[in-house]
Order: C-alpha cells, then sequence, then structure tokens
C-alpha cells in the first residue's frame, strides 16, 4: 500500500477555550488520487477537518501530515496552500471587483516564478466551459458559473489536492450535478486528491471512499 | 480583451470600488499636500529671495542685536564699526512689514540715501530719494499695484511720502518693496536712534588667507570690539531673520495639521477598508496568500492613497501659489515660480503619510486568522 498523502493524527480542535469540542480524537489517512466525500450532520466536524487538511487552521492536540511531515509553522502552511492545495467553497467567495479571468489569477500572484498568467487562467476557464464570460464579473454571472470559475481559480496554481467544502450547497440540482461531474472529470483527468464535504447523501455516495463525521468522531 | 492581474491592479480595483470614499480621501490629502506645497514653497521662495537680495547688494556680514526678542541695535554702533580695519562700509537699515493700504501690504526699508545697497536695485524712473525727506522709492510690481508713478503721494501710517522714483530689484522681495529714509522709517516706526541691523561690506581678504578663515576673523573683530552684537554672514542672515524664521514656523506648523488630519483620513479609510474585507482577506489567506503579501496589499493602496493625494496637491497647491501671486496683498511676497524641490519633498511627504496611515489597518489585515475571517459575516 503506498504513503498517505495526507493524515490526521489522533487530532482534536476545541474551540471559545474548550468549551466547544470540534473534534475529538480523529484519525485519517488520504492516499494521492483518492476522491474522498465527508458527510454528517451541522456542527459535526466535518469543515473543521477540511479547514485542517488544507491548513487553514491548526489541531489543539494531535498533528496534520503532508506527505508524511507535519504542517508546522504559519509560513510552512502559507507554501502549503499555494502550492499544493485548491479550495473551492459553497458561497463560491469570488472578489467582487475582478472578472472571471482575474479572479483565476489571484492564487497566482501567490505563487513564485508564475508566468503567463493570463493564457493559463483562460485555459483554466476554458475547461469548466466559461470560455464565454472571461471578462464577466462575478455579479453578472448565475451561481453555477460563479461555481465554475471557483473551480478554474481553485486549480490555479496547479495543485495535487482540491477541498471542496459543499461545493453545490447554493445550485439547483442540475448545476449541482454539472459541478460534481466537472469535479470528479479533473480528479480523475489529473490524478488529483479530491475530498469534498457535503450534506447531500448522492454526492457523499457517489465516492469510492465515504467518510461520516459525528460529534467530531468519525464513524466510517 | 483578457487582462493580467498584477499586484498594483489588484490594489487600484480594492480602492476604485468604493469610489467616493476614494475621492474624499484624496482630496483631504491633497489638501493637506496642496497646503504644505504652498505654504512650504512660498516660505522657501520668501527665503531664497532674502540670499538673492544680500547677493546682489553685496553684503558680506549683517549685524544685529544678540538677544532674540530686541531686535534692534543703537544707530550709534555705526561709527565703531566704521572703525574696525576688516570693513570697507557699514549701512543702517530697518526693514518691517507694512499695510500700505487696505488691501496692499508689502516689506518697507530704511536706508540712508548713500547706502551701498542700493547697487542691488536699478532705479527705472525718477532719482534716489534724501534723507530726512518724506520720499519713497516704490519697487516696479508695488507701483503697479498701487497704481503709483514718480510724483505721486503715497500716505503710509498717515504720512504723506512722495514717490521720487521706481525701481527693479531681483527678486519678488524687492519688486514688491517699498525703501525710504532711514530716519523716516526710524520716525514711522518710533524708533528713533535704533536700527534692525547693520549690513557690512568686508575688505577684500588679505593675500594667502581664505575667504572662510577671513569671514570669520571678522566676524570675531565685530562681536569681540562691540559686545552685545551677532555678526552673522549675509547667507545664514537670510535664512534666520525673523519674517524668514515666522513663514518656516507658520508654514511648517499649519501644514503639519493638515497633513495629521489627512493621514487620519487615509487611517480611517483603511480601516474602514479592512474591515468591510475581512472574509476577502480570509479568501486570499485560503487561496495561499500569506500574512505579508496581505500587509503589501494593504500598505500599497494607502500608499496609493497617499501618492495621488499628494500630485492633486501639488495641483492644488500650483494653483494656490499662482493666485497669490497675482492678488495684491500678497503679490509682494509671493514669487510666482514653482519650487521644484519642494515637490519632490511633497510627493515623498504624501507616500510616506500614506504608508503610516496604512500601519495599523495593514498590521490587522494581516493577523487575521484564514478560518475565523471566512467565518465572518
Amino acid at each position: 500500500m503506498s504513503s498517505p498523502q495526507l493524515e490526521l493524527r489522533a487530532v482534536t480542535k476545541h474551540y471559545d477555550g474548550g468549551r466547544i469540542e470540534a473534534l475529538r480524537g480523529v484519525g485519517l489517512s488520504i492516499t494521492a488520487g483518492e476522491f474522498v466525500t465527508i458527510s454528517g450532520p451541522s456542527g459535526s466536524g466535518k469543515s473543521t477537518i477540511l479547514h485542517l487538511l488544507g491548513g487553514l487552521d491548526s489541531p489543539t492536540t494531535g498533528e496534520v501530515l503532508f506527505q508524511n511531515s507535519p504542517l508546522g509553522s504559519a509560513s510552512d502552511t502559507d507554501n502549503y496552500r499555494s502550492r499544493h492545495v485548491g479550495f473551492i467553497f459553497q458561497a463560491f467567495h469570488l472578489l467582487p471587483t475582478l472578472s472571471a479571468i482575474e479572479n483565476v489569477q489571484v492564487p497566482m500572484l501567490a505563487a513564485k516564478g508564475a508566468d503567463h498568467h493570463v493564457e493559463r487562467a483562460e485555459t483554466l476557464l476554458r475547461e469548466v466551459g466559461m470560455e464565454n464570460r472571461l471578462d464577466h464579473r462575478p455579479s453578472e454571472l448565475s451561481a453555477g458559473e460563479r461555481q465554475r470559475v471557483a473551480i478554474a481559480r481553485a486549480l490555479a496554481n496547479s495543485p495535487g489536492i482540491l477541498l471542496a467544502d459543499e461545493p453545490t450547497g447554493n445550485l439547483d440540482s442540475e448545476n449541482s450535478a454539472r459541478i460534481m461531474k466537472i469535479l470528479t472529470g479533473i480528479q480523475q483527468d489529473r490524478g488529483m486528491t479530491l475530498i469534498v464535504v457535503t450534506h447531500e447523501n448522492e454526492i457523499a455516495a457517489s465516492a469510492p471512499r465515504h467518510i461520516r463525521i459525528r460529534d467530531g468522531r468519525i464513524e466510517a | 480583451m483578457a487582462t493580467q492581474l498584477t499586484f498594483v491592479r489588484f490594489a487600484w480595483k480594492n480602492l476604485w470600488r468604493r469610489r467616493l470614499r476614494t475621492v474624499l480621501t484624496l482630496a483631504g490629502i491633497g489638501m493637506a499636500m496642496g497646503a504644505f506645497v504652498c505654504l512650504v514653497g512660498f516660505s522657501r521662495a520668501f527665503e531664497q529671495a532674502w540670499r538673492q537680495m544680500y547677493a546682489n547688494s553685496g553684503t558680506d556680514i549683517a549685524v544685529v542685536a544678540e538677544t532674540f526678542l530686541n531686535t534692534t541695535i543703537d544707530q550709534s554702533v555705526g561709527a565703531k564699526l566704521q572703525t574696525l580695519p576688516v570693513i570697507a562700509e557699514a549701512a543702517p537699515m530697518t526693514f518691517n512689514f507694512m499695510g500700505l493700504t487696505a488691501d496692499v501690504n508689502a516689506i518697507a526699508y530704511g536706508w540712508k540715501a548713500d547706502s551701498f545697497e542700493f547697487s542691488a536695485i536699478s532705479i527705472t524712473a525718477g532719482t534716489r530719494f534724501h534723507d530726512g525727506q518724506p520720499e519713497i522709492l516704490l519697487g516696479d510690481l508695488l507701483a503697479d499695484s498701487l497704481k503709483k508713478h514718480v510724483g505721486d503721494s503715497l500716505e503710509i501710517q498717515g504720512a504723506n511720502f512722495n514717490v521720487v522714483g521706481v525701481f527693479h530689484g531681483g527678486s519678488a522681495l524687492e519688486a514688491g518693496a517699498v525703501i525710504m529714509p532711514l530716519d523716516q522709517m526710524q520716525k514711522l516706526s518710533s524708533l528713533e536712534g535704533k536700527v534692525t541691523a547693520f549690513h557690512v561690506r568686508l575688505k577684500p581678504a588679505p593675500v594667502g588667507e581664505s575667504p572662510e578663515h577671513y569671514m570669520a576673523r571678522a566676524q570675531g573683530l565685530i562681536e569681540s570690539a562691540l559686545p552685545g552684537v551677532r555678526a552673522v554672514p549675509a547667507a545664514e542672515r537670510a535664512s534666520n531673520n525673523q519674517l524668514v524664521l515666522l513663514a518656516h514656523a507658520t508654514a511648517w506648523g499649519t501644514s503639519s495639521i493638515a497633513l495629521l488630519i489627512g493621514i487620519l483620513g487615509i487611517a480611517n479609510t483603511m480601516a474602514m477598508s479592512v474591515f468591510e474585507r475581512t472574509r476577502e482577506i480570509g479568501v486570499l489567506r485560503a487561496l495561499g496568500w500569506n500574512s505579508r503579501r496581505v500587509l503589501l496589499l494593504i500598505q500599497l493602496e494607502a500608499a496609493a492613497l497617499g501618492m495621488a493625494g499628494g500630485l492633486l496637491g501639488i495641483g492644488f497647491g500650483w494653483l494656490a501659489l499662482r493666485i497669490l501671486a497675482h492678488l495684491p496683498q500678497t503679490a509682494s511676497i509671493v514669487s510666482a515660480s514653482f519650487p521644484f524641490p519642494v515637490l519632490a519633498e511633497a510627493l515623498a511627504i504624501a507616500i510616506a503619510a500614506g504608508l503610516l496611515a496604512g500601519i495599523i489597518p495593514a498590521w490587522r489585515g494581516a493577523r487575521l486568522s484564514p478560518v475565523e475571517a471566512l467565518r465572518y459575516e
């Protein structure tokens, strides 16, 4: 068996001075190229797991490892997010003053030595079927189109890991299906690791590996 | 046509997002820098005009009272001065700032009719005045403002003076000045027997003695022969006379207050901007931006506000100087020439003001936890 790309070791996460226990000793390992869904009720800790895996937050106790090395200092995690991780959010979080193609270039500004930003952003937007909406601002796009721009943005620095937090939560069923098709297509074509947090059973069940969280613990 | 997103373009888009707020902030810092350019520019030009005036007349040393507050010196000191071996000529003089009419102010000089300082000006109409007579010479700019010609009379502080000549001087200070006999000026100022200074021409330096050494030796000789006076090199006197010092102090004092208000305006704008963009900053962090880059973005926006405000201020200042140079109340002391070093200084101060104003908002933005910022409503 190949070594894990991402790993949580006995991770706990407390908020509000320990009053809220979001995670209670979670252990999890994910291999490169896997498609994993995480589901559970609201407040179960699934988004917290995603934030820890993405280096956005640090555990109260335990360790988060990337390629067998613990995610350490802030500069390590900044570098990790910039080079290895792409985030997709439920609320899209596109920057309202920027056009679609400019939004896709935002992560490229953080990467060292990146060049040909426009050409690359255009290619990514074409990949998600947004080649005719390059210069449109988020307010001029539908919800499904915004999420497609957000997917292109997540791919900007060619990460190996895509983390999606309820990517279809604000979409109708038609757009949900389209977004999941794009995500799984990208995962297969590029051999990326795809981790999707979702409420929807159908999407949760569509992945080869499905993890259920309840009360800060993994059920299955 | 799709555009390349650069760091600078991104900062510009953030600023332009709240146009009205940005424009109002720019107006604030622009007015502050305009005040700086106008006031400091004026005070520097004023100092420059004094230097030029001393240089034109050939004055080497100004002999003045040692004390700062008592700015007059006894005229009888002149006789002693003339006996010193280094001194070629010592001309007693007074000056003051006078209201000539309700609208026109001017610098008034009191000179002896045979003063060597006449070499600094050229009389273009009429003749020199005579000591003891109520006669005056008008600078050509002042004569124009007052619409006075040779043969006209002018009432100054209740006394009538005949305009006996019009002169042209090398600086705005001279072109806009009135010169009258020393005794008449002393009478007008109720300072009979007192002068503001003696302007001294030195004899040529002995062969083998450096000009600097000769100047220092002359100063020492004068001060030891006349206790209670200071012998100040002309260039230093130009920079340190009371009118110039007052102009500098007023200019810097007023500009500093205006600048402080401008800085607070930028700080407020940037603080509001960071507050409103809390979630966006979280998104940037999630997309791989480190806290240093977030800090740089906010500081760039603040510096850009400062720089744009500085450029606007240069425009305001230029306009204000042009207007002042043409107003009768101020034309005699304001030069229309634009002091370019002040512009560079203004731009540097404006950018520094922006950076200073951006420190706290940028620090706050950079410290935001990505997760908390993303959760921010």
